[in-house]
């Protein structure tokens, strides 16, 4: 073995080096004992390369012990520190400072939302988790023959769930839901990420079960579709993206009675059959006619405003046929996606 | 008082497998943890779990033995790692119909990537995400067989009455306020003491809490002053970059571009030992061959096809920690504390010298890794293991019934005074400032290389900081989320952990495995093949020896 040429040497020169910077941050605090909220302002040194989490360790150690805030991994694995940085929901150590400070911002740090607030940056996760929970977030074989070794599982078929297999639960996502916003009790794309993780798992065989039940109320069909959750997950989980699977299996599996199925079954065959969305047709085919007697009013609000297209004009593309050879092809190109995946039991396996 | 057959401290891998395992096997089981499961830092662990499964290439559970032998330095018990190499395929297909979402071969088969000192591909993984994979797909079964999680629960105590594990007094960090939990059995999984550390590739939160705990109920640790030294780790904060970049292909660079390992390890070059790609890594920095007090990770020549499917979250850790895109450019990497191959003192079910009391993972010493772990056998210790002790104490339970072991009043009353006294103080230092000289001490003086006069010097300091952190200054001294008394608890832990360590190191005369001493160069098998055991004498570390079990492999000369 070689041997080293400095036998004094135990300690690396320069180990600690690195340059520092100069930062501000506006931090929300929120006092339990006395429910108030307040915003404080805090100047700290830190390195250059340090993370909004090394900046509020810098004022924990340094300025105010006061300020709580969950941490562990500071390697954006453990899901942590989800907290709003300037009014988006991020991992506090997946954002670094250093624009910040050369760009002269002054950030604002905040709890994430729609989840009650316990300490300052803290948030209660007990709502997140029962959602969680309430999806039933674990593989049922349904008692199938367990093999001795692995199932077989071709690498195409995992890929199916590989980007709902990355969440780490931190909840960025949960905190930017708007349809969460309006109603607290719909699943969430967090959890329904969760759930096609399993829908979409070559071994489970709950699915029709799982389906049925992700399509009744606050389920899959309560997205708003605001993509807020595929741009502020800090993994790439893409949450709006599993829900989108997950209503392309429930049609496959023949649930299509809930309305949000129907409006997107409308937008389907409107478009199919004419090129256009015939909105007219939209709220009586998606509610059914009598209630959508009941949104008159509303309807006549909106011709009012200019907003309603004339209902008996034919409002039919000018190269319909164009638009049918397309569908052609995309559901050519689409056929059997996303595909259901397999899973072969190794003694079915003929060794080659 | 609350009440169960078992409580498991940690919600790590093995606390989890542990716990399923009471579970399945019908006794009242909870789970306490100072953090939620998921955020447990077994969920950071990258290239994979080994097992011989055989799968890539001919495999065996004796090659995967010797291999664990010889990259132990011949420290680790051979009857423990027959246990652990014999059980792992197993565990590992069990792993896999529980939902874990391994990387598959072209045959549909899991996949296996050869790691560092390791004799076949031997390693299970998912992508460098295999920690995560395992941490979520343990706590589904968790969900799955409905077991109490004690969430943001600290444990500050083991209780012990007349010699039995009674259970253990824990603050809830959400509400505040101190809980008595009764249990005759009490497994502690509760990782590892990387934050020691300056440079560790650990998470904030560990501490060795576990092992402290284990200390002051009158438990002995065992080869603490063998703490790992990871050879890829970023500068800036110390995040790991896994050794399954080198399994895939990577190589280690000096400034001038040469692949330096030659010297060391002409035929495993890369995937030699971490013990010796470590100290080559130190050298090569220390003589003035390194680039900005690093060596370089260089992973250029792989394509982006191979680091994009197979080390995707190795890159996006490069590009947000060390602001390089290993595609284009090297990482510059240096080692850092990763992993006690120490900890609290065990047999293969985990049973401590303490009736009841039980250890699993990181916090054990089985031992199964010796005077350096093998890459890829932390996460199958945490498994198997942890298996081992769920099902050994639903096996006590139902064979014993209540032992009669109690917490009374009284134990809780003065656990309550001592939290009352650490929460109440406003003057002294703060706890961040204490744990941070402890770190770049440790780091400096305790790392890679030791000699007999840094260690001195060290355990002088670590004296110091135990008397100054009497004394810390809470800014908060509230009940809810005061993540200050956390902080001050966490450094009396790591303050424990350090002493055990440097006292160990100062007494251990020779170099074997992760401790290097420059002033005693080689392995001393005629004087020092033993495990170093530390009792808690009034406070202070007390030395002891005990031989190690060899069954096959007698101790030969250690080449890669």
């Amino acid at each position: 073995m070689a041997t080293i040429e400095n036998a004094h040497f135990t300690t690396l020169k320069g180990a600690y080096d690195t340059e520092t910077m100069e930062a501000t941050l506006k931090v929300r605090r929120f006092d339990p004992e006395t429910a108030k909220s307040r915003f404080d302002t805090f100047t700290v040194t830190i390195p250059v390369t340090a993370t909004v989490l090394d900046a509020l360790d810098a004022i924990k150690d340094t300025c105010d012990g006061t300020l709580s805030y969950r941490k562990s991994c500071r390697m954006s694995v453990c899901g942590s520190c989800g907290m709003r940085v300037d009014g988006g929901a991020a991992l506090a150590c997946k954002v670094s400072m250093r624009k910040f400070v050369e760009a002269g911002h002054t950030i604002t740090v905040s709890p994430m939302g729609n989840l009650p607030v316990i300490k300052d940056l803290v948030v209660d996760m007990d709502p997140f988790w029962s959602k969680i929970r309430a999806i039933k977030p674990y593989l049922d074989t349904k008692g199938a023959d367990t093999p001795a070794k692995e199932w077989r599982i071709a690498p195409v078929d995992t890929a199916l769930i590989h980007k709902e297999s990355l969440c780490i639960l931190c909840g960025c996502c949960v905190s930017e839901c708007n349809s969460m916003e309006s109603d607290p009790e719909f699943l969430g794309p967090a959890a329904l990420a969760k759930a096609y993780r399993f829908v979409g798992d070559a071994r489970d065989q709950d699915t029709r079960e799982r389906l049925r039940d992700l399509n009744g109320a606050h389920g899959i069909w309560d997205c708003t579709r605001c993509y807020f959750c595929n741009q502020r997950c800090p993994k790439g989980v893409d949450p709006r993206d599993a829900i989108a699977k997950l209503g392309a299996e429930s049609f496959k599996e023949g649930f299509t009675g809930d309305e949000g199925a129907k409006h997107a079954k409308v937008f389907v065959d409107s478009t199919y059959k004419g090129g256009y969305l015939r909105e007219t047709e939209l709220v009586p085919k998606t509610i059914g006619p009598v209630n959508a007697l009941k949104d008159i009013p509303f309807a006549l609000q909106l011709a009012r405003a200019g907003k309603v297209p004339n209902p008996l004009t034919p409002h039919k593309a000018k190269d319909n046929d164009e638009v049918k050879r397309l569908w052609k092809l995309l559901e050519k190109e689409a056929k059997g996606q996303p595909r259901r995946a397999t899973a072969t039991h190794p003694d079915a396996v003929q060794e080659g | 008082m609350i009440r169960h057959d078992v409580i498991v401290l940690g919600a790590g891998l093995a606390g989890m497998r542990a716990a399923i395992e009471a579970k399945r096997a019908g006794v009242d089981v909870a789970v306490i943890s100072k953090l939620h499961p998921t955020r447990s830092h077994s969920g950071a662990a990258e290239g994979g779990i080994n097992a011989a499964l055989g799968n890539a290439t001919e495999d065996s559970p004796e090659s995967h033995a010797f291999d664990t032998v010889k990259g132990s330095d011949y420290l680790g018990d051979q009857d423990a790692i027959e246990v652990m190499c014999r059980e792992a395929p197993d565990d590992i297909y069990e792993l896999e119909h529980m939902g874990a979402i391994f990387t598959r071969a072209s045959d549909g088969k899991l996949a296996q990537r050869p790691f560092g000192a390791a004799g076949a591909p031997r390693t299970v993984y998912s992508a460098d995400i295999t920690g995560h994979v395992l941490i979520h797909v343990l706590y589904e079964q968790l969900i799955k067989y409905d077991i109490k999680v004690y969430e943001e629960f600290f444990a500050t105590r083991v209780v012990v009455d007349e010699g039995r594990c009674a259970g253990v007094i824990a603050w809830d960090t959400q509400k505040g306020g101190l809980h008595a939990i009764e249990a005759n059995h009490v497994i502690l999984a509760t990782g590892g003491v990387g934050r020691m550390y300056y440079g560790t590739t650990n998470a904030f939160a560990c501490t060795g809490d576990g092992m402290s705990l284990a200390w002051n109920a009158g438990v002995p640790l065992k080869d603490m002053e063998f703490m790992q030294f990871h050879p890829t780790t970023l500068k800036s904060n110390g995040v790991l970059i896994t050794e399954g970049c080198r399994g895939e292909g990577g190589y280690l660079r000096n400034k001038d571009g040469e692949r330096f390992m030659v010297h060391d390890a002409p035929n495993a070059m890369e995937l030699a030992s971490r013990d010796v790609v470590s100290r080559a890594e130190w050298r090569e920095i220390a003589d003035g061959r390194g680039v900005d007090g690093c060596v370089l990770l260089d992973l250029t020549h792989l394509g982006w096809k191979k680091l994009k499917s197979r080390l995707p979250g190795s890159r996006e850790l490069a590009i947000d920690y060390a602001g390089v895109d290993p595609i284009e450019q090297p990482i510059p990497v240096r080692p850092g504390a990763h992993y006690q191959m120490g900890g609290v003192d065990c047999d293969i079910w985990g049973e401590t010298m303490v009736p009841g009391l039980w250890a699993a993972g990181e916090v054990a010493c089985v031992s199964v890794h010796g005077a350096n772990r093998l890459g890829g056998n932390s996460l199958m210790e945490t498994i198997v293991f942890g298996r081992r002790a769920g099902q050994a104490t639903a096996e006590r339970v139902l064979e014993q019934g209540d032992t009669g072991a109690r917490i009374e009043p009284a134990a809780l009353a003065d656990e309550d005074r001592r939290i009352a006294g650490i929460l109440n103080t406003s003057e002294g230092e703060r706890p961040g400032v204490l744990r941070e000289e402890l770190a770049k001490t440790m780091y400096d003086k305790a790392g890679v290389y030791r000699t007999g006069e840094a260690l001195l010097e060290c355990q002088e300091k670590v004296y110091e900081l135990r008397e100054r952190a009497q004394k810390l200054r809470l800014d908060d001294h509230g009940p809810v989320f005061n993540t200050d008394l956390t902080m001050a608890l966490e450094l009396h832990s790591l303050l424990e952990c350090a002493d055990c360590l440097v006292t160990s190191a100062v007494a251990r005369k020779e170099s074997r495995g992760a401790h290097s001493r420059l002033d005693f160069t080689t392995r001393d098998d005629d004087h020092w093949l033993k495990h170093t055991l530390n009792w808690n004498d009034g406070g202070e570390v007390r030395l002891d020896y005990r031989p190690v079990t060899i069954t096959k492999h007698q101790p030969l000369a250690r080449s890669y």
